[in-house]
């Protein structure tokens, strides 16, 4: 059983060469197909994401970066014909196993969206949208822990008097910013972030940077990202992805000076 | 830059399409307003007084001679009604217009008229008539001595000949309020409209209370959980086909299923002391409106389908992304997203079923219910007992009046009314559909 092996005491660092060696793993793929009906868009990836760490994940669009972090959170079961084979594990627990709660595994990995999507509420029931999912009643607690995720998200001083406006109203950077908030307020542990910047002017982009750089100290990061730039200041670790593989994986230094693989220098320099 | 050699000329195309448009929606306009023009023009008929006219002719015994209240009047022939002394309706005079030898409105002509619907026309003072004590006799010319009347018999003494055009509307005005807000007298013959306008409203919000759920229930199932199972697909095109069945199948199905099935049980269960005279085993209310929602059901279903699946993939990945479970995400975010369909599908359930007679017949309309199905008794909301409609109403009115020349009057009064009652009832549903359109639209601006 590879999965009991995987999952053994010290085997969460099964990283080639050392890369990861004495690092908790968040999350960790092995030979992680992707079909959409019956098309592969995910071949055989291996991929291990550090705990308390940012990670980049490029690649040009449409190589599959999307669906892969769906498989971590498993937001893939809810496509209708798609199939994955392969393993998961999230914080060391297969993801995947037939006693997982789902909406647990949800609140512990949480997802920023590659567009802007806040519910048509208030910005503040946005944010305590999954407080409440999670059980909590407490108006007070609610309220604290509001503030807290908006004040971790930055946007705490542009909307502190706009909790009950519509969060539709607020600017494509705000709503990022408030999503963001959302998925930070039920603490999770693990943040997969789709191109969180995409809709961002340069000052939120920075902003949003400083937030992640910020997050670190308690959050492990996988971040998708176009922004070459991006990547190389706020990263830890890059992966480079093409076609449906993981092609390079290294710190982020390396894969910016010293590419492995040419088609991963062809693609950072733009000649791709 | 490009630049080529030609520039192409607008298009004609769209202009034509917008004449088409505008031409498809006149015509419409101009049916809706011929339907409205006729409706009122018909169903002002038996509220506006005639004018009571002396006639003489000649008959084929002779010249003849009475007092009349003109029905119609054209280039051959005239209608008129003679009072109805006996019974209700049929007293028709029909007189060739070269048989005609005098017409004159003697000013002192009445129109009287009986609880029970009745007409008499005679000549005489209105006001004294009007003072005289209810326990009067009247002592008119030209009242047959062998069927005696009372003062207190008359519930309306009118002077038509002279009344002026405004006379005439608010007697119109209230012989229709009275038409429209009056009870019917059961077999005496008098008419009133209000019970069947109560059932009516009563029968469409009991539907729609019954349809919302079960029709939303039904569509989150096929659109949310069923997927593309053998199962899903036969319901899919149960309900696509279902919305076709002609209404009276419903009503048979609904005769068989619950009254003669469920109905049945129920008083062998409940009331097995009242038999063999059925409490639920008979055509009533509840069954009539399970009927109507078995029957809107497909419109709803398909209508809310369609607004789930308007409803954006991001809105619910990012609610099951924050641990929501596929109940939590629909209950919180998509019916809430929704919410407009959901109203559409309502107004169209509405709009179906306000028309519906054909089906109603078999599970529970009847010509004449003695009590409203909704009253300040206990229960309140008579559920089990039989109950009239509007559009029973107009077939009533139409095919089995007293008096069909008159009836035909109040058929289409009765029809204007359903008419109403139906654009009221789908009017209230858009109002609350825009609010909530609106609401939505601030949240999404
Ligand atoms: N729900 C789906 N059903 C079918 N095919 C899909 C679905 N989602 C994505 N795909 C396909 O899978 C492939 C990978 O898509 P994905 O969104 O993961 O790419 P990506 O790397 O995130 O691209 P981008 O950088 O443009 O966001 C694409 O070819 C896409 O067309
Ligand atoms: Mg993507």
């Amino acid at each position: 059983m590879s999965r009991l092996r995987l999952a053994g005491a010290d085997g969460l660092q099964p990283m080639p060469g050392g890369l990861l060696d004495g690092l908790e793993l968040a999350l960790q793929a092995r030979a992680l197909s992707l079909h959409y009906a019956e098309r592969r868009v995910l071949d055989q990836i291996s991929l291990s994401v550090p705990r308390r760490r940012i990670t980049a994940l490029i690649g040009p669009s449409g190589c599959g970066k999307s669906s892969l972090l769906r498989c971590f959170n498993r937001l893939n079961d809810e496509i209708a014909d798609c199939r994955m084979d392969g393993e998961v594990q999230v914080l060391g627990v297969d993801a995947y196993a037939a006693d997982v709660s789902v909406p647990d595994l949800r609140r512990r990995v949480g997802m920023v969206f590659q567009k802007p999507n806040p519910f048509p509420q208030s910005v503040g029931e946005n944010v305590a949208f999954g407080l409440r999912l999670a059980g909590l009643r407490s108006r007070l607690e609610l309220d604290d822990r509001v503030e807290t995720a908006l004040r971790a998200a930055g946007l705490w001083d542009e909307v502190r008097d706009r909790l009950d406006d519509s969060a539709l109203r607020l600017s494509a950077g705000q709503q990022q910013r408030l999503v963001i908030a959302r998925a930070l307020a039920v603490e999770p542990e693990v943040l997969l972030m789709d191109e969180p910047a995409s809709m961002l002017d340069p000052i939120s982009t920075l902003r949003l940077e400083e937030l992640m750089v910020a997050l670190r100290e308690r959050y492990s990061v996988l971040l998708v990202t176009h922004n070459m730039q991006q990547a190389a200041r706020v990263a830890d670790y890059t992966a480079y992805m093409q076609d449906g593989r993981v092609l390079e994986f290294d710190t982020t230094d390396r894969i910016f000076t010293n590419p492995r693989l040419r088609g991963t220098e062809d693609y950072i320099t733009g000649k791709l | 830059m490009l630049r080529t050699g030609t520039r192409h000329a607008p298009r004609r195309r769209g202009d034509s399409g917008l004449w088409l448009a505008a031409g498809a929606v006149a015509l419409s306009l101009a049916a809706l307003i011929a339907l409205l023009f006729v409706l009122l023009q018909q169903s002002a008929r038996p509220f506006l007084p005639a004018a009571v006219a002396e006639l003489r002719w000649q008959g084929a015994a002779g010249p003849q001679q009475a007092l009349a209240a003109i029905v119609r009047e054209d280039a051959d022939e005239l209608i008129a009604r003679a009072s109805e002394w006996q019974r209700r309706g049929g007293a028709y005079l029909r007189i060739a217009r070269a048989d005609l030898l005098e017409r004159t409105f003697p000013p002192d002509a009445l129109a009287l008229r009986l609880a029970d619907g009745r007409e008499l026309y005679l000549r005489g003072d209105a006001h004294a008539l009007a003072a005289l004590p209810s326990a009067a006799g009247l002592a008119l010319p030209g009242m047959p001595a062998e069927l005696p009347l009372r003062r207190g018999e008359l519930v309306e003494i009118l002077a038509p000949n002279q009344l002026g055009p405004g006379g005439r509307l608010r007697v119109a005005t209230q012989r229709a309020w009275a038409f429209v807000s009056g009870s019917p007298g059961g077999d005496s013959g008098s008419a009133g409209l209000l019970p069947a306008l109560v059932g009516t409203v009563v029968l469409v919000l009991l539907m729609s209370v019954l349809v919302m759920p079960l029709g939303v229930l039904v569509a989150l199932w096929l659109h949310e959980y069923a997927g593309r199972g053998a199962l899903a697909q036969l319901l899919r095109a149960a309900v696509a086909n279902l919305a076709g069945v002609p209404s009276v199948i419903y009503g048979l199905f609904g005769l068989v299923l619950f009254v003669h099935g469920l109905g049945a049980g129920l008083d062998a269960l409940f009331h097995a002391d009242a038999l063999p005279s059925p409490t639920w085993g008979t055509g009533g209310l509840l069954w009539s409106a399970l009927t109507l929602a078995l029957l809107t059901l497909p419109v709803v279903v398909i209508a809310v389908e369609e607004g789930l699946a308007r409803v954006p993939a991001g809105l619910r990945q990012g609610a099951l992304a924050l641990g929501a479970t596929r109940a939590e995400m629909l209950w919180r975010v998509v019916l809430p997203v929704a919410r407009p369909a959901l109203l559409t599908a309502l107004i169209l359930a509405v709009a179906r079923a306000a028309g519906e007679v054909a089906p109603l017949m078999l599970v529970g309309a009847v010509k004449y219910a003695p009590a409203l199905p909704l009253d300040g008794e206990f229960p309140y909301l008579h559920l089990s007992k039989q109950f009239m409609h509007l559009g029973h109403s107009v077939y009533d009115l139409a095919l089995t009046g007293a008096d069909a020349q008159r009836d035909l009057g109040e058929a289409h009064a009765a029809a204007l009314l359903l008419l109403i009652v139906v654009v009221a009832l789908n009017a209230a549903a858009i109002v609350v559909r825009n609010r909530l359109r609106e609401r939505s639209r601030e949240l999404s601006a």
